[in-house]
């Protein structure tokens, strides 16, 4: 059983190889059957109906297959583009994620003037972050579109350190927050509620723009999503969009941005989550890592504190992505297993109509095994342009943004909401190909052994 | 019955395309079946409810909700403040703190089979308030009351869910001690006294309440009088079960008016509100499985019926010739065609539905999905229609077009060819 799933593993490892070689199997079933495949491309010309139907069938099986590995491997590129390799991240000893962290005021400034963090102009690349998860009810919002959601938001103390530290860039036209966290609204009387001023991340200036009524987004300077100047109602207060961050792919593109010392006394959170470290290398990170989190003892001792590398935090946040992956494989193989009962009766009506071909084919010579592979190659046909045309339609979903979330499962803490992009690769189109190839090679086998144990004359009487 | 002895005389004649769009359609049928329930049950799970309505208190805005212990004991009364308010009777009221934690002291080598997560509660609520629980029946409600009756007598107990037992090769009268990770230093030692019935708590856990408050109380003592971290957050939620919509509203004025909850401030949500917000992150796939998902299956499954039965109709176009010289009329072909289809798809799809819902409910215990805060999902009693229906309706938009084509048959034209 272990051998099995380790040769699984490798083949799923390897589509896009597998797939090369399953295609050059093909090929060469091909060349080395005599009869024609000229022949059986003809026979599929000739019952275009039931045909085209097998066709349709093999098209939605696959295309459906592409847009669920594409959710999944949106969902796995977002945990693997989150972190950066030189990065560790520290939270409160005991916290599993940083929902539950709390770090004492006290230990993060010591924290911060260790050795081994990266410094520019000679202040540290520390982000001092607190992550709150809140509940925002959407008040007047669109019809169709969520009445309340989790909104995540991040208070930073320094924004221009926070971004550098987890590789992120402003859009054009946008700004940071200001040092109070907050600002005058455009155009409002001198004396209004300043409006507290934060940046979006990419994903959820779509997720809220979207959330506007139809006339609003009509008469609103990107109808798509929100952008600097517009706003939204939280916590009865206007939150003032400043500023937009560039799509870094990650986590972060789901987040709101705003002032730590405003934020967190706001959610009731005054101390920090979070502290992430920039350290020159993955190497270094790895130190810093064993450093922070006291291994062996011989480490930082004034707080306990629990230290993880960035890049694995954001891997131990793929619990969901493998039960949604299972889920897709477990849907897609029924779903083939059916289809390939479907194509079964395909080959089985293309056999019962040509017995009187193969008994002629048998009389001129052509052997069991060249029948079998003829009727096979007919099967295999239908199966890759069923794939492809089902692989070209999956294509479509490439680039559709999707809400869901990103967790470690049990014990591995809390979540992360996120808006994510699904993406089209090779190694997804591989495993559609795959997967109409495994229902044409399946569907067509029974049948194509069938005709091959005809004898001549049976066949001709 | 003569056309039905017909129509199963033409399913037998050929046996093996028979039985393999039988097949096709019982393996659609099994995984639409599969889709239909976990998204019948979420919808049921958002659905408000107009009668014996339960209400959820939480943080307003934070998530998880961490409220004061000392809110809870108006909360449960439904926070009344002022002459005339309303009060809930506490058999109408739970209070939820939520606790996990490893049986494995070293946090390395925390794993699915050495964790476990307990709502803390009073023992009585699991009898009264707890979903699915409360209405429990027979046996197994006999077998949950000694349970309860047990965790009544016995501070440390713990009730386990069957799965969550068998992770931890823990059963009922073991002893063992769970290293706390969201309550930092306090772990606890249980005794299990029972086993949830099988279903929907096979992974939950349930311990009382006054034992980890009184857990943070001594921890307090044994640090000088200083306050447990958690101390001012250990009150997660507070369950209120209301008569209607009108004493829900009147109780959530009392609750959201109450002046003692403003730091942090608290909100009053129907638990299908609640439920739904969660599911919100979800929602496009949920909206992906109801929308792409069974109607592509739904479809994949006509096209190979619709196949199946064009194949069928062409082979035997002679058949149906005779049939018309013999007198039948084109909608008696009509039909005949139709009920061959129907039968296997009403059949397929009934056999399959049925054995879904024996196969998962019976030997699978659930399909396992993790969503939000469900881990298995059940086939309903409504699937055994919804194979039929499924079967059925695909059979029939499947077979439409060639049992038309069978009706039009020209008995010159095929009597040309045959000659």
């Amino acid at each position: 059983m272990t051998q099995l799933f380790a040769v699984l593993t490798f083949f799923w490892n390897h589509r896009p190889e597998t797939l090369a070689v399953a295609l050059l199997a093909v090929a060469g079933l091909g060349l080395i059957s005599r009869v024609p495949v000229a022949y059986s491309a003809m026979n599929l010309v000739v019952r275009w109906w039931t045909v085209s139907l097998t066709i349709f069938a093999f098209v939605l099986v696959i295309g459906l297959l592409i847009v669920m590995l594409a959710f999944v491997n949106g969902m796995y590129a977002l945990t693997k583009t989150s972190g950066q390799p030189g990065n560790v991240i520290i939270l409160a000893d005991g916290a599993t994620d940083e929902s539950f962290s709390n770090l004492a005021i006290t230990d993060v400034s010591d924290i911060a003037n260790q050795p081994g963090i990266v410094r520019v102009d000679n202040a540290p690349l520390v982000s001092r972050e607190t992550y709150v998860i809140v509940n925002q009810p959407i008040i007047d919002g669109a019809e169709g579109r969520p009445k309340r959601r989790f909104l995540q938001v991040r208070g930073v103390d320094n924004p221009e350190i926070s971004a550098t530290v987890h590789g992120l860039k402003l859009m054009p036209e946008s700004r940071w927050f200001s040092d109070a966290g907050v600002g005058p609204l455009p155009g409002a009387p001198i004396d209004a509620a300043p409006a507290v001023e934060i940046v979006l991340g990419n994903g959820i200036a779509r997720e809220l723009g979207l959330d506007r009524k139809p006339e609003v987004r009509a008469k609103a300077k990107d109808a798509e999503r929100l952008v600097p100047g517009d706003t939204f109602a939280l916590n009865n207060r206007t939150w003032l969009v400043v500023g937009v961050l560039e799509s870094s792919g990650g986590t972060y593109d789901s987040e709101v941005w705003g002032k730590q010392s405003l934020l967190g006394p706001m959610f009731g959170k005054d101390n920090y989550s979070t502290l992430v470290i920039r350290t020159k290398d993955a190497a270094t990170a790895e130190q810093m890592r064993d450093f922070f989190a006291n291994k062996d003892d011989k480490g930082y001792t004034k707080a306990k504190l629990n230290a993880i590398v960035e890049t694995k935090y954001f891997e131990g946040l793929s619990q969901t992505n493998v039960q949604f992956l299972i889920g897709a494989v477990i849907v897609a193989v029924f779903t083939a297993v059916g289809g390939i009962f479907g194509v079964m009766n395909t080959m089985f009506a293309a056999i019962s109509q040509r017995t009187r071909d193969i008994g002629v084919l048998r009389l001129l010579g052509f052997r069991r095994s060249q029948i079998l592979v003829s009727f096979l190659l007919e099967s295999m046909l239908l199966a890759i342009i069923g794939g492809a045309l089902g692989c070209a339609i999956g294509c479509f979903a490439d680039g559709w943004t999707a809400n869901s979330i990103v967790s470690g499962g049990p014990g591995g803490g809390g979540g992360k909401f996120v808006v994510l992009k699904m993406q089209v690769d090779a190694a997804v189109l591989s495993t559609g190909m795959l997967l109409a190839l495994t229902m044409g090679f399946f569907g067509g086998l029974i049948p194509s052994i069938s005709a091959m144990r005809l004898t001549a004359l049976d066949a001709l009487r | 019955m003569n056309l039905l002895r017909l129509v199963i005389d033409n399913l037998v004649r050929n046996p093996m395309r028979t039985i393999l769009t039988s097949l096709a359609t019982m393996i659609m049928v099994l995984v639409v079946t599969g889709v239909f329930s976990i998204l019948s049950f979420l919808a049921a799970a958002t659905t408000e409810k107009a009668e014996n309505m339960k209400g959820i208190v939480s943080e307003r805005w934070q998530i998880p909700s961490q409220m004061p212990w000392s809110y809870a004991a108006s909360l449960k009364e439904g926070a009344p403040y002022q002459p005339g308010d309303l009060k809930v009777a506490p058999k109408d009221s739970m209070t939820w703190s939520f606790y996990g934690g490893s049986t494995d002291s070293n946090p390395k080598n925390r794993s699915v089979n050495t964790i476990l997560f307990a709502f803390c509660l009073e023992p009585q609520a699991l009898l009264t308030m707890m979903d699915d629980l409360d209405t429990l029946k027979g046996p197994p409600r006999k077998d949950l009351e000694a349970s309860v009756a047990k965790l009544e007598q016995n501070r440390i107990g713990i009730i386990l869910g069957r799965e969550r037992a068998k992770s931890l090769g823990k059963a009922v009268g073991d002893r063992f001690t769970v290293y706390s990770f969201n309550y930092k230093d306090i772990n606890l030692e249980f005794e299990v006294v029972g086993l949830f019935p099988p279903g929907r708590y096979d992974l939950s856990s349930a311990i009382r309440g006054d034992y980890l408050q009184s857990s943070l109380d001594a921890w307090s003592r044994e640090h000088n009088g200083q306050l447990h971290p958690m101390a001012g957050k250990s009150l997660n939620l507070v369950w209120l079960r209301l008569k209607d919509q009108k004493i829900f509203s009147q109780v959530s004025d009392q609750i959201l008016t109450n002046p003692s909850f403003t730091s942090p401030s608290v909100k009053f949500e129907t638990a299908s509100s609640g439920v739904g917000t969660f599911l919100q992150a979800y929602r496009d796939l949920i909206w992906g499985m109801q929308w792409l998902l069974a109607p592509a299956i739904l479809f994949t499954l006509s096209l190979v019926i619709s196949n199946s039965i064009s194949i069928n109709v062409r082979e035997r176009r002679t058949e149906f010739a005779v049939l018309k010289v013999l007198g039948f009329r084109p909608w008696q072909i009509l039909l005949l065609v139709l009920l061959e289809a129907l039968l296997v798809g009403v059949t397929s799809g009934l056999v399959s539905a049925g054995g879904t819902y024996l196969l998962v409910n019976n030997v699978m215990g659930g399909l396992r999905f993790p969503i939000a805060f469900f881990g298995s999902f059940y086939i309903p009693e409504a699937a055994w229609w919804w194979g039929v229906a499924i079967g059925g309706g695909t059979a029939f938009v499947g077979s439409v077009f060639p049992a038309w084509s069978a009706r039009t048959v020209k008995v010159a034209e095929v009597f040309a060819k045959v000659a």
